[in-house]
């Protein structure tokens, strides 16, 4: 990325004798002469941060690197992000992350906290995952929001190395979203597929053949204000639903990944605290 | 016949019959307002006929609504507390993946709970239908998993009765349908009976963003 700016870190002390890729990462922001600045960051193993150069006003903006080049099974990264009160905090990735055919018996995970304190942002925004046939991978996000805190999710999934006309027929993906607000749940979802994927997901009601999905939650007061805008944006393969106050949810397919940024790219950047990450114009 | 049968078999009976009154079209509850987004997918296409109604219905039964709502049947029925139904509850409402599917659950539960703690004198206000449905069934000694199955077999006829609203689906066609989703219902209750919530999934996608378009949907004769 070469508009990137690596920390001078030092590197965690060398784990190559682990047979599978273990990350970890955590960034926090606190606040300083009324901007958002960072505050704690530590990273070991295989993943990494990089922050590259934004605006003076906008938001810090942390970019997660897999140096292992993707997720296979027997890994396990964890990442942690904090917005400190009042502050803002932009994570993203690189690039798409890979989960790689797995050995039997063997799933890769990962595990991504967030918290946002009182009149804190985060604004949680992955490029696609994309899996691979014979991949096995468990991610849980968990967020946990102070009552009057603002967090946007994107997550956006791709069944299949499409272009390349494979198929997912056997494959196991557990994804697990838990927010909570106040330390009370607030909005919970769960996939979980396992065996023929491209089967599964060619059935009329699940997926209708789709090759990749956008899951997006935009927890804010002014969700509400936003619904209508965004609905306008969708195709007929995508809804939009205000569940609750504050809470908006948005699930939608489409054929491939290509197709699906057509409509996602503009919804985000109509959404973010700060204009569209870098990674993600590339 | 021993005493202990002869009593056993009348508890079944008597367990039967309140489940009966309970998950009944006539029951006031007023499930037939609700479609589950199915008005909204038979206006996108996606469902045109009986065999396409079929196939909706078996996958939010199997991949979406009706698992979940058997483990949350199976959790509330062994919660001991009312503190651990009201968790439950949350867990309930948190998971609901649109507006319209959180008000289906919230209005049939709070219909549910009136009439029924008005009539056997059970606490069961402000619960989701699951939820409410599991812990009356376990207040009142009922078997766990013919609740699940029975409320199984409830939600799949009454959404072939809102599929015969909304497609030329005949009476006779509508209960062979019902006879063989039927074959499904013990089989999910069976799979969900321990009732653990991180069990809690669904890959029913479309059925979700069908009831996501319809809460904007011009022509509507569903609340969902």
């Amino acid at each position: 990325m070469e508009h990137a700016l690596h920390m001078p870190l030092p590197d965690s002390p060398d784990s190559s004798a682990q047979p599978r890729a273990r990350g970890k990462v955590h960034v926090s922001t606190k606040a300083r002469d009324g901007a958002s600045v960072l505050d704690g960051l530590r990273q070991a193993g295989s993943l990494k941060l990089l922050f590259p150069r934004v605006d003076r006003k906008a938001a810090p903006q942390a970019v997660l690197v897999n140096t292992a080049g993707g997720v296979t099974g027997g890994d396990r990264f964890e990442i942690s992000g904090r917005a400190g009160v009042g502050t803002a905090l932009t994570l993203t990735t690189q690039a798409a992350e890979r989960a790689y055919r797995a050995q039997p018996g063997e799933t890769g995970k990962i595990r991504t906290r967030l918290s946002v304190e009182a009149g804190g942002r985060i604004d949680w925004l992955p490029q696609e995952t994309i899996l691979y046939d014979g991949s096995a991978l468990d991610r849980a996000l968990s967020v946990d929001l102070a009552t009057d805190a603002r967090f946007l999710m994107v997550e956006p999934l791709v069944f299949g190395r499409t272009a390349m006309g494979e198929t997912l027929s056997r494959a196991r993906f557990r994804d697990r979203i838990e927010i909570r607000r106040g330390g009370v749940p607030l909005y919970l979802d769960s996939i979980r597929m396992a065996g023929d994927l491209a089967a599964h997901l060619a059935r009329r009601h699940i997926a209708d053949g789709a090759g990749a999905m956008v899951s997006l939650l935009y927890v804010a007061p002014e969700a509400e204000a936003r619904l209508d805008a965004i609905r306008a944006r969708l195709p007929e393969t995508a809804g939009a639903s205000l569940i609750r106050d504050g809470v908006l949810a948005l699930r939608g397919l489409a054929p491939d990944s290509h197709l699906l940024r057509q409509w996602l790219v503009p919804l985000i950047e109509s959404l973010a605290h700060d204009p569209l990450p870098r990674p993600w114009m590339t | 016949m021993a005493t202990g049968a002869r009593t056993a078999m009348r508890t079944e009976i008597d367990a039967t019959l309140v489940l009966m009154q309970w998950l009944s079209p006539a029951y006031p509850v007023g499930a037939f307002a609700y479609s589950h987004g199915l008005e909204a997918a038979v206006e996108a296409g996606w469902v045109s006929d009986a065999r396409g109604l079929e196939d909706w219905l078996s996958d939010v039964l199997l991949h979406g609504t009706g698992r979940n709502d058997a483990l949350l049947i199976a959790a509330a029925y062994r919660a001991e507390t009312r503190l651990e139904v009201d968790e439950i509850d949350t867990t309930a409402r948190a998971f609901a993946p649109s507006k319209e599917r959180l008000t289906e659950a919230d209005r049939i539960g709070a219909a549910f709970g009136d009439t029924t703690g008005a009539i056997w004198a059970t606490d069961l206000a402000g619960l989701v239908y699951p939820v409410a449905l599991g812990r009356a069934a376990r207040l009142e000694g009922l078997p766990q998993a013919l609740t699940a199955t029975l409320h199984l077999q409830a939600f799949t006829s009454n959404l072939i009765a809102a599929g015969q609203r909304l497609l030329p689906v005949g009476q006779t066609e509508g209960q062979a349908m019902l006879r063989r989703l039927s074959a499904l219902c013990p089989q999910i209750a069976a799979d969900t009976d321990a009732g653990d919530l991180s069990e809690l999934a669904s890959t029913a996608f479309l059925t979700d963003i069908a009831s996501m378009r319809h809460e904007t949907q011009y022509s509507r004769i569903f609340r969902t």
